[in-house]
């Protein structure tokens, strides 16, 4: 109960920093938008968020190759688990919209430790829209062969600029 | 008992056991196989590429809708085109693409389309005003390009549709393998359950054989008579079948599993037992084990013993080796045995009281008759009237009777006990015949019956046979014929029916008598039988006769018969296996008639008076000096006071007997210590002479005692007794006594070999190596007992003297003495060889 507590007032914290940076930036800069059923301080039903907000959530880091690049790449960004747990989502899922308005569904059973992240980071680099930037959801398919199936290759949806948390 | 399966069976058990484990995993591996299969099949392969290749022209589209747009949206139009762009860039790169990167013709579609955007993107990327004012050119340039967006897409989704082809080829073929892999497996396991079953039927067969065997095993066991106990190498017992439940009386679970010595083996019988089971155990050496049938003790449940036959195997099982034991309780048949034993000895015990009571009563009858026949012998040398010799001669017929009665009698006993030893001398059969036919002369002469003999075939005077024996049997039979023919003829015929070295002489005595009913015929022989009464009244007789005379004829191994019918007569036959013989010298017999006996000082040891005044009477009478003894004590004490020429020695007398005595008087060194002694008895057991002999007595004279017997004896004594001049070195009385008891053929062995003991000895005696005193004494004493048994006084007298020099150490005496016994053994040698 009590960590539960402490869990959620950090996150409300962090949550409500977060909406205070994001709201000082110009509107433009925003690289992610986040709606849904979410639970806000400020009481507003979207949350927006540019690149310093991503970064300052916890950054998780991996190396993987794809299929859709060639080579062995570092990919760093917050993990879904991470946001989640921000966010004080439990279940349902996130339909993640790609630019293009290209939209899955990302089940969150899959938003566990060692699974899939938002990157903002290729190999240390911001992505350009041209570079399936500049938020790309990527899961470490190298680590288990569970990852490379064509479902999960779907859900590494590039291009993100949208996450809506449905039950 | 629990039979193992063989190997080969394990072997097929095991291997079935792989092979269905094999199978599972395969069948696993296969399943895991497929599913990844299909699953990759579905997913794993690529993105959706298709859907990409699509994509690549919505987005295419998209950026050509900005770029014709009305006003344009520069934010938009940069948007969509770094979206184509990205996309662009994913089928450049991404390695689902190489495929189609691969195929030319798509290849040449995709580098048009890079080169577009390497134009475009200048273009793109231009500042706001730059990019509206060559928003033409731009539009130009992407209606150029659309065409070849549009090939792009349809040469992918061409190359994508073989693509797929080739991979659902791929993946029937895979399911074709697998097809038969487990079309291949179904086989193998099909195969491996028609084997399992085959198995199965001959385990299940065979249990149900080894089922019957065990009912069958148990049946034997519990219906054999005999105990059968099995048990391991250990001894503890792993089966006990009923009857052995039965004979040891212990129930079987109650001795399962305990050592069988604790159960069965008598406690004395224990530590053999246990050492038995351990040098099994450790040396493998078995010695009941496999030896047929043993008789043994064993311990009943109560503590008793009793006696078992057992017989053991051992058979090698899995539990090790065990042994089985079929035992029998032999109390019965051992009891039975004893008392059989126990029978038999009971009735030879009988047997031997009967004699020993008939041998007693022999005796006692003897003595008194030896009396009175004595006295009618004074009697005669007295005056008498005409009736009074009359009177006397009827006393002595009766007296003579009464004795032969008693002799019969004696004869059927010893006969019986098995104790009528013959004699193999030389006898002149012819001269035999002749005495007897003279003999009964008389007597035939008087039933006006004519009597005669004669040889058929070759005649053989002398024959090697018993002729005491032989004279009684032909008197019984010649004396008989002429006893019963009146009036008529009696033949004697003899003839030889064998070869001239071995003879088989046929003796018959045909008569003209009254003859023979065929049954009486058949029991003529038999003990107690005698003709019709009328005739026994004429003739007298015992009924013995007979009986005896087939006695010795059997003895002598002979036959003896009769052919009779009545009125007709009869013929008596003896059939007897003889050896011829020569003639022997003449010369002993004819001297020892002719010649007096010389006066002689007799010692006479008699309790009975009657006998001792007959004796002396008769002694007297021929000139001789009699002293008198009244028991043996006497005896001994007289005979080694004074020197006799020979002592007369009864054999059952109060205070000392007369054996003792002898004894007494030999080994006491007195002065008659070497003199002749004479048993006189009733007791004429030959068992019972021997033993005399062996006490040291000389002769053995049968009382009652006859004047003719007395002097054939003192005849002898006088001849061979020391000091009498003696013509004579060897006793003949005495070794014709040896000769008896040994048996011809173990005399003439030992009579050897006492020849060649006397010739070493006197070898001996003149070689260096006779120093020793002692040992020249010894030699000289063992000879003499040697010389004794032969008969050879005078040279038992030299050997004796050599000793007692050698005794004393006298040099001369010694050789003297051997000079003396060495000039003795030259005559006794040739006396002795004649003998």
């Amino acid at each position: 109960m009590l960590m539960q507590f402490v869990h959620v007032s950090l996150g409300a914290v962090l949550a409500v920093g977060l909406s205070q940076s994001a709201m000082a930036q110009d509107s433009a800069s925003t690289l992610l938008t986040i709606s849904g059923e979410i639970t806000l301080p400020s009481g507003d039903d979207t949350l927006s968020l540019d690149l310093d907000a991503l970064m300052d959530l916890p950054v998780s880091t991996f190396e993987t190759s794809t299929i859709w690049t060639d080579g062995v790449h570092s990919f760093t960004g917050v993990s879904l688990a991470d946001l989640a747990e921000e966010l004080g989502i439990e279940d349902g899922q996130f339909i993640a919209t790609a630019i293009n308005d290209y939209a899955v569904e990302i089940p969150l059973s899959d938003a566990v430790e060692g699974g899939p992240i938002i990157a903002y980071l290729m190999d240390g680099e911001e992505m350009t829209v041209r570079d399936k930037g500049p938020l790309w959801v990527i899961y470490p398919y190298d680590s288990d062969a569970e990852y490379r199936s064509e479902v999960v290759y779907s859900r590494s949806i590039w291009q993100l600029d949208r996450l809506e948390a449905v039950q | 008992m629990t039979a193992k399966l063989p190997k080969r069976a394990i072997r097929s058990r095991t291997f079935a056991l792989i092979a269905g484990v094999v199978a599972v995993l395969a069948i696993a591996l296969l399943t895991f196989n497929v599913s990844r299969e299909i699953r990759l099949l579905g997913s794993a392969r690529s993105d959706n590429v298709q859907w990409s290749l699509v994509q690549t022209q919505v987005e295419f589209l998209e950026f050509q809708k900005q770029v014709d747009r009305t006003p344009v949206d520069l934010a938009q139009l940069r948007q969509e085109f770094d979206v184509f762009f990205s996309r662009v860039t994913t089928v450049k790169q991404a390695t689902v693409f190489e495929g189609l990167r691969a195929n030319a013709t798509s290849k040449g579609y995709l580098d048009r389309i890079v080169a577009f955007l390497d134009d475009a993107v200048v273009l793109i990327d231009a500042p706001d005003d730059q990019l509206i004012a060559q928003l033409p050119q731009l539009s130009a340039l992407t209606d150029e390009a659309a065409s070849d967006v549009r090939a792009l897409g349809n040469s992918g989704l061409e190359l994508f549709a073989q693509t797929a082809d080739a991979q659902r080829q791929a993946v029937a073929r895979t399911l074709t393998q697998l097809a038969i892999a487990i079309a291949a497996l179904i086989g193998v396991l099909t195969l491996a359950i028609l084997y399992l079953n085959r198995l199965n039927v001959k385990i299940y067969r065979r249990e149900r054989e080894n089922n019957q065997t065990t009912t069958r095993m148990a049946t034997v066991m519990s219906t054999s008579l005999d105990g059968v106990i099995v048990c391991d190498a250990h001894g503890n017992i792993l089966e006990f079948s009923p009857a052995a439940e039965g004979i040891f009386g212990h129930s079987e679970a109650e001795v399962l599993g305990k050592d069988i010595g604790s159960v069965i083996v008598p406690d004395h019988m224990r530590d053999a037992h246990d050492a038995g089971m351990e040098r099994m155990r450790d040396k493998g050496e078995k010695r009941v084990v496999g030896k047929g049938r043993v008789q043994l003790e064993a311990k009943h449940r109560d503590g008793r013993i009793f006696p078992v036959e057992l017989a053991i195997q051992s058979a090698t099982t899995d539990q090790g080796e065990v042994f089985i034991a079929f035992l029998r309780d032999i109390s019965l048949r051992v009891a039975a045995e004893a008392e059989l034993v126990s029978a038999r000895d009971k009735a030879l015990a009988g047997e031997k009281l009967k004699t020993d009571f008939l041998s007693t009563m022999s005796h006692e009858i003897r003595t008194p008759l030896n009396g009175l026949l004595g006295n009618m012998n004074l009697l005669r040398d007295t005056e008498l009237s005409q009736n009074q010799d009359r009177y006397l001669g009827h006393m002595e017929t009766s007296g003579r009777l009464l004795m032969s009665h008693i002799s019969d009698v004696l004869d059927i006993t010893r006969y019986d006990a098995g104790k009528l030893n013959t004699r193999s001398e030389t006898v002149n059969i012819s001269e035999l015949l002749q005495d007897i036919i003279d003999n009964q002369g008389g007597t035939a002469a008087e039933n006006e019956t004519s009597l005669a003999w004669n040889w058929r075939g070759e005649a053989i005077d002398w024959v090697l046979s018993d002729h005491d024996r032989l004279q009684h049997v032909m008197m019984n039979l010649i004396g008989n014929a002429v006893k019963f023919t009146r009036r008529g003829s009696v033949h004697v015929t003899i003839e030889n029916l064998g070869t001239p070295d071995a003879a088989e002489l046929m003796v018959k005595i045909t008569d003209t008598g009254p003859g023979m009913s065929e049954g009486l015929a058949k029991r003529v022989f038999d003990d107690f039988v005698t003709g019709n009464t009328s005739y026994d009244r004429d003739v007298g007789g015992t009924g013995l006769g007979l009986s005896i005379a087939k006695r010795f004829v059997t003895a002598l191994g002979g036959k003896i018969g009769v052919d009779s019918s009545v009125g007709k007569g009869s013929t008596f036959w003896v059939s007897l296996p003889v050896e011829t013989a020569d003639a022997p010298a003449q010369s002993q017999t004819g001297i020892a008639h002719q010649q007096d006996s010389k006066p002689l000082n007799i010692l006479l040891v008699e309790d009975n008076e009657i006998n001792r005044i007959v004796a002396r009477e008769m002694l007297e009478a021929d000139g001789h000096t009699v002293s008198e003894a009244h028991d043996g004590q006497q005896g001994v004490d007289v005979a080694n006071t004074r020197s006799f020429d020979l002592i007369l020695m009864d054999i059952s007398m109060p205070v000392m007997d007369g054996r003792t005595a002898t004894r007494a008087i030999r080994s006491g060194g007195g002065a008659s210590a070497d003199k002749p002694i004479v048993a006189l008895t009733a007791n004429a057991m030959l068992e019972e002479q021997k033993e005399f002999l062996e006490d040291g007595m000389n002769d053995i004279l049968t009382k009652p005692l006859s004047r003719d017997s007395l002097r054939a004896l003192l005849r002898q004594t006088s001849g061979t007794a020391p000091g009498l001049g003696p013509s004579n070195h060897i006793n003949a009385a005495h070794i014709a006594e040896t000769r008896d008891a040994l048996g011809e053929e173990t005399f003439a062995k030992l009579k050897a070999r006492f020849v060649t003991e006397v010739d070493e000895l006197h070898a001996w005696f003149m070689s260096p190596d006779a120093q020793d005193f002692l040992e020249i004494a010894a030699r000289s004493h063992k000879v003499a007992g040697s010389a004794s048994v032969f008969g050879a006084d005078h040279l038992r007298e030299s050997l004796k003297s050599i000793e007692a020099a050698a005794k004393l150490g006298d040099t001369t005496a010694i050789n003297a003495t051997i000079q003396d016994c060495m000039h003795t053994w030259r005559k006794t040698k040739k006396d002795l060889v004649q003998n």
